[in-house]
């Protein structure tokens, strides 16, 4: 059942207006796209989800682009993703995981549990936010076909809650397997490598063609805000309605499809508002610091946080508007689908800042379809202007090629493997992600201290700013990891300060018992952090209680404590960190004994005498899992086109301490700054090898993360912005 | 072109539109306490205050005039604004405790509210020099919030140093170092090397600043057996952490020795 909405006639004409605008630009100029919840019309036949395949002979170029995007395909074979998804699972007793409509379940006040995120017209009780909460916005596709017993991939859990088994769980990807003719098969062992002759289902392509192209606009009923933001709130067809961005596009060949003429859906397909359905992820978790409630009739119940944040940020943000740089509105397609970063650049100016950066929304020519192949009658095509399907972002997958063709196809890419393909762009996906990288921020060290004298203090100021649509990192922005990297040393190179450093170290929790060489696989150092796989708080693991692991069994500040200092007591010094934070805030337990026993104010870790420690008033502490986040603080991220000052007091060795180390300073001393860019961090990692491996609750591992892995596949990368300065070493 | 127009006229009467702009209720970087307030920095331009009201939007403008700019004399007039709203002596803010629940839960909102300890945290350390008697009680303040919050002992510890820094009178001089060591040994409490965390991390040693910091005031009260523990132990803890001032390890190790041999000859 959708919306019956009301507008005014004003708003009639506002689009009517608008998709003419678009009908001729592609980039729809210097406005803001209003978009439409609408139902269609005009009925057009059924047609089932297609494999991506099957839109290959046809568009082939967008095909090829496609497979090289993270959301299409590597995201179901993700260790990551599996490894989250499998995580949060252990933590509750499998709430994460879908209920259908002939589901038996039923909630604790009698009501039956039988829609999930996707199927509930309004999501009016948590337990229906939680159930595919992540396949959700990952395969909706496969959540809306799993209604059906025939073409259900991901089955619903035979037990939740306290009847949960983690010892026959299996991680989402066990799934998204078949055989030659089609049926499901499963790994002989949960978690194992896929069998001989596995190939990929319609699943693991993820999203795909007919996610965008066979959809019906945004479901306001759906989104917590009725504003089509978050969680999957779009209607999804199953029809031969193909929405491109053409208005009067040519006629198919054999009516394969029928390509629509429907302006709404166009504008909608063309706007950044598009993505707002995914690119918000609200969690259905009592945030305690913000309030926030399903504003649908019936939903005040859904308490959420804001997890992803992406949409809002550029929603309300300046490329949202024609107050930026480039004097008008820049969507997600003009830099997610386009030749961004490699059409040319632009200066200009950002408050004391000189820029230059590249330029959005500029857009190939090209086909839109294969000439001779694709149009009825063999109708002429012409070449116009087209978008990519890259979808570049700052993800690239985290399994070896080899593993990625077993799961995902012989021909799928290997996204280091780089080629430049007919408009001139590159095609692997590293390249392409370390290449957005460089566009995305730019610091200064204009404003730093021009001289200091020997055994004083000075200051260094780092000026950054944030280049993107959105905040940055942004996304899954409380695990992306950006970070400034500072040093100072001497003339001579003696060091004399770092910040956003790394050490190689032993990691015995996770098998690697002495340093190995390897930066990439260790964290920053402002926090010494290892959370709890499952067995330690209780002794043991008890499904679907409070106490089956997720917090943080070491939690120590380390000595770059930046974030700590310099967020909540304002202290000039340390890591300058612009990943956002979950915070847990652990609760005091009433005085009386509670049934079950009240277990909010256990912290997760003992004191020195081996004692539980319990909060005895709120506690806030930073959590690495999800689940367990009740705040967020999502504003530690940069804003875009919003430059900010971090000041670095940098106190240099007195004359005792230099003659104590025999070192004699030499001036000026060289100062660097670099950002630097981790898709996860290491330690959120390691949680996850073990929370997921065969000492964690589970008894018999996934198959997902381990040590190796996370050697061989983590990256950091370094400088993707930098300055340098020089400071007087005065008498 | 007039088809289209005609098109989007069927197609628009069918359906709800959104316009951008309108598609939030309420400001979401306005964050509405549930019961605690926001704890942190939001962007000041994004939360669309014209005029603070109440302590949390004080503090905010405080953070602003603070860390973009610069400005510590007005970020110091909204901290202390922001108290009178937010305090524990006047009994306009409390302190979550089990006392503080309802039938077993915590209430969605708190009269008075919840106290704030970014702004504590803020204030003291913006007096920690001008005025550390001020600052040490903000900050156990904060540790009357939050015992657990790691970090503040520390701070309790410098603004000690720096109240023994700057008297004149050597008995209250000693009672600030004594002050500062019980302070910094807090800290480490807050998070003890044991069995499991040794299995976690290989860390036989935590807390490198705190040790160096008490390595000094042992320095300082001629106490050298202790300094050179503290040395010892800020080296185990820099041995897979390094340091901001890397040149410290070096340094510590120099001392060590140094020591140690004076600690001989003086025995």
């Amino acid at each position: 059942m959708k919306a019956e909405c009301t507008m005014p006639v004003r708003s009639y004409l506002a689009i009517l207006l608008l998709a003419a605008c678009c009908a001729i630009e592609l980039g729809c100029g210097a406005m803001q796209t209003p978009v439409t919840g609408v139902t269609n019309p005009v009925q057009f036949q059924p047609q089932a989800f297609n494999r991506p395949e099957n839109c290959l002979p046809c568009h082939q170029r967008q095909f090829n682009e496609l497979r090289q995007a993270v959301k299409a395909g590597y995201r179901n074979a993700s260790p990551l993703f599996n490894g989250l998804e499998s995580a949060g699972n252990l933590i509750n007793g499998g709430l994460l995981r879908p209920v259908y409509s002939d589901s038996t379940i039923v909630l604790p006040d009698g009501t039956p549990l039988n829609t999930n995120m996707f199927s509930s017209p309004i999501l009016t009780e948590t337990r229906q936010v939680q159930a595919g909460f992540c396949v959700t916005c990952h395969n909706a596709d496969i959540m809306m076909m799993g209604e059906n017993p025939l073409t259900r991939e991901v089955p619903a859990l035979p037990g939740v809650g306290s009847m949960f088994d983690p010892t026959t769980f299996r991680p989402l990807r066990d799934y998204h397997m078949v055989d030659a003719s089609g049926n499901q098969i499963l790994p002989a062992t949960i978690g194992g490598y896929p069998p001989a002759g596995a190939q990929p289902s319609l699943g693991a392509a993820g999203i795909t063609c007919d996610f965008c192209h066979d959809q019906d606009g945004p479901n306001l009923n759906r989104s917590f805000q009725h504003d089509g933001f978050a969680n999957t709130s779009i209607y999804l067809n199953q029809s031969k309605e193909k929405v491109g961005p053409f208005l009067n596009p040519v006629g198919v060949k054999g009516n394969f499809h029928v390509a629509s003429n429907d302006t709404n859906k166009i504008a909608f397909l063309r706007a950044g508002a598009f993505c707002n359905s995914c690119h918000d992820v609200r969690l259905p978790n009592n945030n305690l610091t913000s309030h926030e409630v399903n504003i649908n009739p019936g939903g005040s119940n859904v308490h959420v946080f804001r997890l992803e944040n992406l949409s809002t940020e550029w929603q309300i943000g300046a490329y949202n508007s024609t107050n930026n740089p480039f004097g008008k509105v820049v969507r997600c397609q003009d830099c997610h689908m386009s030749m961004f970063p490699y059409a040319g650049t632009t200066s200009y100016q950002v408050g004391d800042l000189s820029i230059t950066s590249p330029t959005p929304a500029v857009f190939p020519t090209d086909y839109a379809a294969v000439p001779g192949v694709s149009t009825d009658q063999n109708y002429p095509l012409q070449k116009r202007p087209v978008v990519t399907h890259f979808f570049t972002g700052v993800d690239v997958p985290l399994l070896p090629a080899t593993e990625l063709q077993a799961r995902l196809g012989s021909t799928y890419p290997d996204p280091n493997a780089n080629s430049i393909d007919t408009h001139g762009l590159p095609v692997a996906l590293a390249v392409r992600r370390d290449d957005l990288l460089q566009a995305a921020t730019r610091v200064s060290l204009a404003k730093s201290d021009p001289s200091v004298v020997a055994g004083q203090s000075f200051q260094v100021k780092v000026e950054a700013v944030s280049l993107t649509g959105h905040r940055f990192p942004a996304g899954f922005s409380q695990e992306r990891t950006a970070y400034i990297q500072l040093s100072v040393t001497d003339a001579n190179g003696f060091l004399l300060y770092q910040s956003g450093y790394v050490v190689d170290k032993p990691h015995p929790n996770t098998g690697e018992t002495a340093p190995d060489g390897n930066l990439n696989d260790e964290d920053i150092e402002h926090v010494h952090a290892a959370v709890d796989p499952g067995k330690y708080a209780a002794g043991a693991y008890t499904p679907g209680t409070s106490t089956n692991g997720g917090n943080n069994i070491v939690f120590e500040l380390g000595p770059d404590d930046g974030p700590e200092q310099r967020v909540f007591a304002g202290i000039p010094e340390g890591l300058v960190l612009f990943r956002n934070e979950l915070t847990h805030i652990f609760l005091p337990c009433p005085t009386t004994v509670t049934n079950p026993p009240c277990t909010t104010d256990l912290v997760g870790r003992t004191d020195a005498q081996g004692n539980q420690i319990h909060a005895q008033t709120a506690h806030f502490e930073e959590t690495f899992n999800a689940a367990l986040a009740n705040s967020v603080d999502n504003f530690r991220s940069l804003q875009p086109l919003n430059p900010r000052t971090f000041t670095y007091v940098i106190q240099l060795p007195t004359t005792a301490e230099l003659q104590a180390l025999g070192v004699t300073l030499k001036g000026p001393l060289q100062v660097h700054a670099q950002v630097n860019f981790e898709h996860f961090p290491p330690l959120f990692l390691r949680y996850l090898a073990q929370t997921t491996g065969p000492n964690g609750p589970t008894g018999n591992g996934l198959g997902l993360v381990d040590e190796q892995l996370i050697d061989a596949q983590l990256k950091n990368i370094q400088s993707v912005s930098s300055a340098d300065t020089t400071v007087n070493l005065l008498p | 072109m007039l088809s289209w127009l005609l098109m989007g006229v069927a197609v628009a009467q069918t359906g709800g539109v959104f316009t951008p702009g309108e598609f939030q209720t309420t400001n979401p970087y306005y964050l509405l306490p549930n019961p605690f307030y926001f704890e942190g920095r939001i962007d000041w331009n994004l939360l669309g205050i014209n005029q603070p009201t109440n302590a949390w939007e004080y503090m905010e403008r405080g953070i602003h005039y603070q860390d973009d700019l610069d400005d510590t004399q007005s970020a110091i007039a909204d901290y202390e604004t922001a108290l009178t709203f937010n305090s524990l002596q006047n009994n306009t803010c409390q302190i979550v405790t089990a006392a503080t629940l309802v039938n077993g839960a915590l209430p969605a909102t708190l009269t008075p509210a919840p106290c704030i300890f970014t702004l504590r945290l803020r204030l003291g350390y913006l007096e920690q020099q001008s005025n550390p008697t001020q600052a040490i009680s903000l900050f156990q303040e904060v540790l009357k919030i939050d015992p657990l919050k790691l970090g503040v002992n520390t701070l309790i510890a410098e603004t000690y140093v720096v109240e023994a820094q700057q008297t004149t009178d050597p008995t209250a001089q000693q009672q600030a170092y004594t002050n500062a060591i019980q302070a910094y040994q807090a800290e480490l409490a807050l998070s003890p090397v044991t069995s499991v965390t040794i299995a976690f991390t290989g860390d036989q040693a935590n807390n490198a600043h705190v040790h160096w910091a008490l390595a000094q005031i042992y320095q300082t009260l001629g106490q050298v057996s202790s300094a050179i523990s503290e040395l010892q132990l800020y080296v185990q803890a820099t041995q897979w952490h390094s340091d901001v001032y890397p040149w410290r390890i070096q340094l510590a190790n120099n001392l060590i020795k140094t020591l140690q041999s004076q600690n001989h000859s003086g025995s």
